[in-house]
């Protein structure tokens, strides 16, 4: 019987911890392990990694817009310095009214990561510190623009202009 | 004890448009609050109603002055990954060599910076200058100075011209000559030391837990490089080391980029020697199948993250880009907290934050 790589122990740990809230837990490739969890967990499955696995560099956070589905995909990348695996933690949320709990008590370094998705996406992050408007302008009033129904009727100079126009009585 | 607010921005000559907000109280500044988004030009959405192909100009363009070689390997190997394509031998020590002479001239002119900010301008000029002869060397090798658009899917478009080897391997020889110069002009210098010195000094227990990369995280002591850890293209081929610093202040993270443009200079030679004869580019429609990838890759600045998925069509369905600026910005708030107001550009430019990667 040949010895389990770190990637597969990794996936053994995580599914033995938590039976039944992990969804799907696989070894993509060399390096590359991809685990789906419901999203009322991924906090505690957060600490576990980083506390017993050691994962603690977060690399990125990302969301996709699966209109079709009608739901949200949020993934949270994160890798491990002596293990040398990346592993992404990723939840399925709904379209409608998409609200997942905030990780910036397990990795500090996602803070402006998670601004920005609430800004492009509309998710709302909740226990997140601060989300304000991060790389729009100050004054942005449109929808989320990374949504996959967006559609800018008219460019963000002319509704500065029409704005002016009608502070100014014109 | 009164609080003020200020705020220095978004135009200073330090670098692009980037805005500071200041809590300061006499000359100690006790929180700052970085404001960007002055570049952005939505450089994900663009990418999702464009092409593969027309996609290269565009992704090259998010740190266009300084590392653009660097930034386009990245999403190559996403693509190459998913569809399953094998890059010819040749090509891929062409992309190290393109690669490793931009890791140069990013870190000369991160150089250059940082003597602006502490006032030494002969170094300025100096490392400027010396940059000429790499952007000369890309010229023969590309046709462009600073945005190549020269790896493309499946290779690389053009081949070495003649004569090409010589004139590397000579300057190469200058520049690994000048770097005493440079200990000498600046490293050594008793002003710089005082002012760079146990200035914004980074724990590495802190850098691991804020995601810091890239030369900042290697000047903490912490001795991580997508090089080793991961290699891509043919860096396995090549023996060179990684210069880590002893404190995690600001003059330990230049020194380690000078030492950086030392070990690239040793890659440079074994590239060059070894490069073996063959096709630069396997040409293939870009029809790339349903599937995901996430690469990295080791840029000047840290490690870029690229995140595609693709639906079957001809263009990507999401293709999200992790800068290595944008990764490194929380260290600025952590690192400025209770600080002269002087220090405030030195933590800055040691940082090596540029604008155009933060913002995409």
């Amino acid at each position: 019987m040949t010895d389990k790589s770190t990637e597969e122990l990794v996936v053994d740990s995580v599914k033995a911890k938590f039976p039944e809230d992990v969804i799907d837990a696989k070894v993509q490739r060399k390096n590359r392990v991809s685990i789906s969890v419901r999203g009322n967990k991924i906090y505690d499955i957060g600490l576990f990694l980083r506390d017993e696995l050691g994962f603690d560099h977060i690399a990125s956070v990302s969301g996709i817009d699966y209109i079709d589905a009608k739901e949200f995909e949020v993934i949270y990348y994160v890798w491990s310095m002596d293990k040398k695996v990346l592993v992404g933690l990723r939840t399925k949320i709904p379209r409608d009214n998409p609200t997942l709990k905030s990780l910036v008590d397990v990795w500090e370094g996602g803070l402006y990561h998670e601004r920005e998705i609430w800004e492009m996406f509309g998710i709302k992050f909740e226990g997140h510190p601060n989300l304000s408007l991060l790389l729009l302008p100050e004054d942005w009033d449109g929808p989320p623009p990374l949504r996959k129904d967006f559609v800018l009727p008219e460019t963000h100079q002319e509704r500065l202009e029409e704005k002016i126009k009608k502070l100014s009585g014109g | 004890m009164s609080v003020m607010k200020l705020s220095i921005g978004p135009q200073h000559p330090i670098s692009a448009h980037f805005r500071f907000l200041l809590d300061v109280d006499g000359d100690v500044v006790l929180k700052l609050e970085p404001d960007i988004g002055y570049t952005h030009r939505g450089i994900e959405k663009l990418a999702e109603k464009r092409t593969y192909l027309q996609n290269l100009p565009v992704i090259e363009r998010v740190n266009s002055y300084c590392d653009s070689a660097g930034t386009m390997l990245g999403y190559l190997e996403a693509i190459e990954e998913v569809m399953g394509l094998k890059v010819p031998e040749r090509a891929k020590y062409l992309r190290v060599i393109a690669a490793e002479l931009n890791r140069i001239a990013s870190h000369l002119y991160a150089a250059s910076l940082f003597s602006v900010a502490t006032g030494l301008e002969t170094m300025l000029m100096w490392t400027i200058n010396d940059r000429e002869l790499i952007l000369d060397l890309l010229e023969r090798l590309t046709g462009q100075r600073i945005t190549y658009t020269y790896q493309t899917i499946g290779g690389v478009r053009f081949d070495m011209p003649d004569g090409f080897k010589e004139e590397a391997l000579k300057r190469l020889d200058y520049l690994e000559k000048r770097t005493e110069d440079y200990y000498k002009m600046l490293l050594w210098n008793h002003t710089f030391q005082i002012r760079a010195r146990k200035v914004g000094i980074l724990k590495p227990s802190d850098a691991i837990k804020l995601g810091i990369v890239g030369p900042n995280l290697r000047a903490s002591g912490v001795r991580a490089d997508v090089r080793k850890d991961e290699p891509y293209e043919v860096y396995d081929k090549f023996d060179f080391s990684i210069p880590t610093g002893k404190n995690g202040d600001s003059y330990d993270r230049l020194e380690v980029r000078f030492k950086e443009v030392e070990q690239s200079i040793q890659i440079l030679r074994q590239a060059i020697k070894d490069i073996p004869k063959g096709p630069i580019k396997k040409w293939t429609q870009p029809i790339v199948p349903q599937g995901e990838a996430y690469t990295r890759v080791e840029a000047a600045r840290g490690e870029f993250g690229y995140y595609l998925v693709s639906d079957g069509t001809m263009k990507p369905y999401r293709l999200k880009i992790t800068p290595p600026s944008f990764r490194n910005l929380i260290a600025l708030p952590h690192l400025c907290r209770n600080v002269p107001l002087g220090d405030i550009p030195i933590i800055y430019i040691s940082l090596d934050l540029i604008p155009m990667d933060v913002d995409r």
